[in-house]
């Protein structure tokens, strides 16, 4: 995120790494396509950093802000009103700056942990790796990817005329 | 808004509607729900959704447009009958049936029996399609036929809400490809409409039931428990379904399933059935064929009509040219030339309960919208205003709006209706973000080479569901090149897919050599679909010139 920030106005680098399922730990820098950075954007995201002190979550009931013994009912309850708050839909409405990376996160947690089987499994790998397994280990905040084209590409660009 | 920008960028909408947030009332969105044969308009009022009325006091509006000498008009403000101006060959109807498909598309080819000129060169470009003006065949295109009837539209909107309106949320049949989605809001910017979401028809339904939920359980105090939900829509030209779980107000779509089937389809059987020579009888497509034509449409379309209330109907009809059709069908035959169309719609429920996991038995609601028939049917909906309401509270909350009453306090999770993948494997299609994937969604997936020293590699975008890579509709292609040379199933490339909420698809893709967590050539970030009208012959060509030169397989690790 640091990083990130102390780029000047032209265009904002963002680490992203391809997504965990894959056996693949290899992590790509690709710049954002288009620069729809600008200064009031960069104050704007140089705020909600301030603001922002989650640190990663080590663990998947940590994303969904549970205890690893919740009920599957709290899991889906946790979700939904994660939900509410992280997805880009919703978060326009109250953060301005959204991004995709936090729902997905949640996302996956979710995925993981309101299926028995796969719950058993991950809740199994938490005891062996003691909450460090790498595979299961959510995404760290800072692989967000820059935000801003989370609504509708505007005509003007489209490049299938 | 523009002079704080750099004279190159492009905005992005969220800093449009950021700016926006300084003038006095942010835009509202209105939903426009065009149908194959329908349309409606829709919008947030402050309190609740409104449906908005034409000078004839319509709340549905068919989607047609008549060409008659330099003003085409719409049936937003014509003064006719749909059926009355369809005789003359100059009313282009079904734009939706139409637009984004190539002359090789089956819905092309059943799309030759309309009272105007489809013609196809079956080679995959565009149909050419043409009203007949003066005895002169115009050539237009689905793009063109649809935004001037959203001309209409927008003006009728305008009129009635006395403000310039931009944003739209536009409700779209499930099955509609990436592709299709494109040329509608091409349309929409040709008639100055700026698309802010596209739904899936069943999902604006089911924004609209959850909304329903959550102020029932608000009045009743109740705990809100997750309600599950099949919606199935049907109109003229496509036939939708979605599961979907509600609480609290958000809902999350567990399954869409979705086909080019209809009313369409059901009328074209019936025609078939009462003139089964009609093909070659109209092939000429003469101002004679088009009028017997059209009315062969309006007497059968009357007597599916006149059959959903009666057993039999008597078809009467004088087609000129001393062709009479005088015949009575009753519903036993007209549920036999359609048997095809009703199994295949109970097909896409049970796949799509299949997809979602849920039991027939789980289910609280059913939401039928347009022509169906099913037992027990969830009563809170109009069928045939549904989507348009559900796209109008769309609108809304995708404004910014809130509603101090939180009845906008709404989310919609959507999910994937086709999966995205790329060919490898030989022809094969290999899905990198399968179906009914929740949005936003990030996946990748990893490929290798097929030729020992192979330094390039074609990546070829479908999206769909069928095995082989041609039964998808290709998004867009590009090359990796400066793969460093190694024996076949070495280097590892990764190929990346992201969809946003706003449903952008981005295809990123890097190459990695094993042990080595860099990638050797730059990352690769393509945004799809990047195809134009001629993609109907890309993949064909491309297959032509390189042949498997540039092949991937998916890579196993143990």
């Amino acid at each position: 995120m640091t990083a990130t920030l102390s780029l000047a106005g032209i265009s904002v680098v963002r680490p992203l790494r391809f997504s965990d399922d894959c056996s693949t730990s290899a992590r790509f820098i690709a710049k954002p396509s288009s620069n729809i950075s600008n200064r009031r954007r960069i104050s704007i995201r140089a705020v909600t950093a301030a603001v922002e002190t989650r640190r990663p979550a080590t663990s998947l009931y940590e994303v969904l802000r549970l205890n690893p013994g919740a009920s599957a009912m709290e899991i889906k309850s946790a979700y939904r009103s994660l939900a509410k708050v992280y997805h880009p839909d919703a978060a326009a409405r109250r953060l301005q700056e959204c991004n995709d990376g936090d729902f997905i996160e949640i996302r996956n947690a979710y995925e993981t942990l309101s299926d028995p089987s796969s719950r058993q499994i991950y809740d199994l790998s938490l005891m062996v790796h003691g909450g460090r397994n790498r595979r299961f280990t959510a995404a760290p905040v800072m692989q967000k990817r820059n935000s801003g084209f989370y609504t509708n590409r505007r005509w003007e660009t489209d490049q299938c005329w | 808004m523009a002079e704080r920008e750099p004279a190159y960028t492009v905005a992005s909408d969220s800093e449009t509607t950021g700016e926006e947030k300084s003038s006095p009332l942010p835009e509202i969105a209105i939903g426009i729900d065009i149908g194959t044969s329908q349309c409606s308009v829709a919008v947030w009022n402050g309190s609740e959704v409104e449906l908005l009325k034409n000078k004839r006091n319509q709340k549905l509006m068919k989607s047609f447009v008549t060409f008659k000498d330099e003003a085409p008009s719409g049936g937003v403000t014509s003064q006719f009958s749909h059926e009355h101006e369809m005789l003359f060959g100059d009313t282009i109807f079904n734009m939706k049936r139409l637009i984004g498909r190539v002359d090789t598309d089956p819905v092309v080819h059943a799309s030759k029996n309309l009272p105007f000129l489809v013609q196809t060169l079956d080679i995959g470009v565009r149909p050419f399609i043409a009203a007949l003006v003066n005895n002169v065949w115009r050539s237009t295109t689905p793009e063109e036929v649809l935004a001037m009837f959203l001309v209409e539209l927008r003006l009728m909107t305008e009129t009635h809400l006395k403000r310039p309106i931009r944003n739209v949320v536009l409700t779209v049949p499930v099955s509609f490809s990436r592709f299709q989605l494109t040329r509608l809001e091409r349309a929409c910017a040709m008639a100055g409409l700026h698309v802010l979401r596209l739904m899936p028809e069943p999902t604006a339904v089911a924004l609209l039931y959850g909304q329903q939920q959550q102020k029932a359980s608000q009045e009743t105090m109740g705990s809100g428990s997750e309600k599950i939900a099949l919606i199935f829509n049907m109109g003229a030209g496509y036939c939708d379904v979605a599961v979907t779980a509600t609480a609290g107000g958000v809902s999350q779509i567990k399954a869409l399933a979705g086909s080019t089937i209809g009313g369409e389809d059901l009328l074209q059987n019936m025609m078939r059935h009462l003139l089964p020579d009609s093909e070659n009888i109209f092939k000429r497509h003469g101002v004679e064929e088009i009028k017997s034509m059209a009315l062969l449409r309006v007497a059968t379309q009357d007597a599916i009509h006149q059959l959903s209330t009666q057993s039999s109907v008597q078809v009467d009809v004088d087609l000129g040219n001393s062709l009479k059709i005088c015949k009575v069908v009753d519903r036993a035959e007209f549920e036999e030339v359609n048997k095809e169309v009703f199994e295949k719609c109970e097909s896409l429920i049970i796949q799509c309960l299949h997809d979602a996991k849920v039991e027939v038995g789980d289910i609280n609601d059913n939401l039928v919208t347009n022509l169906c028939k099913i037992t027990e049917v969830y009563k809170g909906i109009n069928p045939l205003e549904g989507a348009v309401c559900g796209a109008a509270m769309e609108g809304a909350v995708a404004s910014g709006i809130s509603d101090p009453f939180g009845n906008l306090d709404l989310l919609t999770i959507q999910a994937t209706p086709l999966a995205i993948g790329i060919r490898a494997d030989g022809n094969k299609f290999v899905p990198v973000i399968p179906r009914n994937t929740t949005m936003p969604a990030r996946k990748d997936l990893l490929f290798t080479t097929i030729h020992d020293n192979q330094t390039e590699a074609l990546i070829l975008v479908y999206e769909g569901e069928g095995k082989k890579a041609e039964e998808n509709h290709l998004l867009g292609y590009f090359k990796i090149m400066g793969i460093p040379a190694a024996p076949k199933g070495v280097p590892e490339i990764s190929v990346c897919m992201d969809i946003d909420a706003a449903n952008v698809l981005r295809v990123l893709t890097g190459v990695v050599m094993p042990g080595s967590r860099i990638t050797v050539v730059p990352v690769m970030e393509v945004r799809m679909p990047m195809v134009d009208d001629g993609h109907g012959w890309c993949a064909e060509a491309l297959n032509r010139t390189h042949g498997a030169t540039m092949d991937l397989v998916t890579l196993k690790k143990a």
